[in-house]
């Protein structure tokens, strides 16, 4: 494969000789003061809480859920306790 | 007893299996009967959860980009573009949040087994809803006369990919909660076997409780 036989050495020489162009940032638009990076900071920081944001907010209910859905199971085992002490032909059986 | 008898010897019970113990008549008591637990939710419950997940990663890839531009540009709306009309929307804000707390009261009539209130308290829903759209798509026509299209700039792209997605979102919530209105008009959910109507519950609630982020977002910032 010639292709592939070339292709090394030819990053290798842009690598050497035009290093500032080969290791270019995408998202570099400008120097520091450049409001386009604030921008930019701006979108990283809140898309990097999101899924912090979503996926706790997904245990958060799971656990709510559960502990209501405990509490009510509890709840009807002692209703149903409280029937059985109140049955009177039960108990003079 | 005799030599070739089948019956279990006393000394076989202490390597015996406890199946044969109990046969036997020896062995521990049997532990008292535990009623099953019920799950928390139907498959249904934590599809929707896991689907909203997803919905919310989605909007919040959208105002990722609206906030590089926004927070990017200096002026804000860019020279030559029309304001929105954030009190208005604010109104339909108001008309769409209410909307939720007729759904949820929807909900919670369908748990107590009152049919005519959840059947009443959807149509309202969805009249609120509907109201909504209306609202929306007439502020869009105007916005649309005053030259701010998908086209004219960045800021008219990102309002109406934004404010486009969270309306077609409406729009579908809305088809389905005509839908679940339909079906409860015939008594198809009674009491806690309503699946269908607390998906179409916990989406209208998402789909309302996303807009008052966007309005905050989009009008106001």
């Amino acid at each position: 494969m010639p292709g592939k036989f070339y292709s090394i050495p030819i990053t290798a020489a842009a690598l050497l000789t035009q290093a500032a162009q080969v290791w270019a940032c995408a998202v570099c638009l400008g120097d520091a003061s450049d409001s386009a990076i604030d921008g930019y900071n701006a979108s990283v920081l809140f898309l990097m809480s999101t899924p912090y944001l979503v996926v706790g907010s997904v245990v958060a209910g799971l656990i709510f859920t559960y502990r209501r859905a405990r509490k009510r199971h509890e709840e009807t085992d002692a209703e149903m306790i409280g029937q059985l002490e109140w049955n009177q032909e039960e108990s003079s059986r | 007893m005799a030599k070739n008898s089948t019956a279990l010897k006393l000394e076989d019970l202490a390597s015996a299996t406890p199946a044969k113990r109990a046969a036997f008549g020896g062995g521990p008591p049997p532990p008292p009967p535990v009623r099953p637990i019920a799950p928390i939710g139907s498959n249904a419950w934590l599809a929707m959860i896991m689907f909203l997940g997803a919905e919310a990663m989605f909007f919040a890839g959208l105002m990722g980009a609206f906030l590089v531009f926004r927070v990017g540009s200096p002026v804000w709306p860019p020279p030559f573009q029309p304001r929105l009309p954030a009190t208005v929307t604010g109104v339909n804000t108001l008309i769409l949040l209410l909307s939720a707390v007729t759904m949820r009261l929807a909900f919670l009539a369908n748990r107590r087994g009152e049919r005519k209130r959840l059947v009443k308290l959807l149509s309202w829903t969805a009249m609120l809803g509907a109201v909504f759209l209306l609202i929306q798509g007439f502020e869009w026509v105007r916005l649309l006369h005053f030259g701010l299209t998908v086209s004219s700039s960045v800021y008219g792209g990102l309002f109406y990919t934004l404010i486009g997605f969270h309306g077609a979102h409406v729009l579908g919530a809305l088809a389905w909660l005509i839908a679940v209105w339909s079906k409860a008009r015939q008594g198809k959910y009674m009491g806690r076997n309503a699946v269908g109507l607390q998906t179409c519950s916990m989406y209208w609630i998402f789909v309302v409780a996303l807009w008052p982020v966007l309005y905050g977002l989009v009008y106001l910032y």
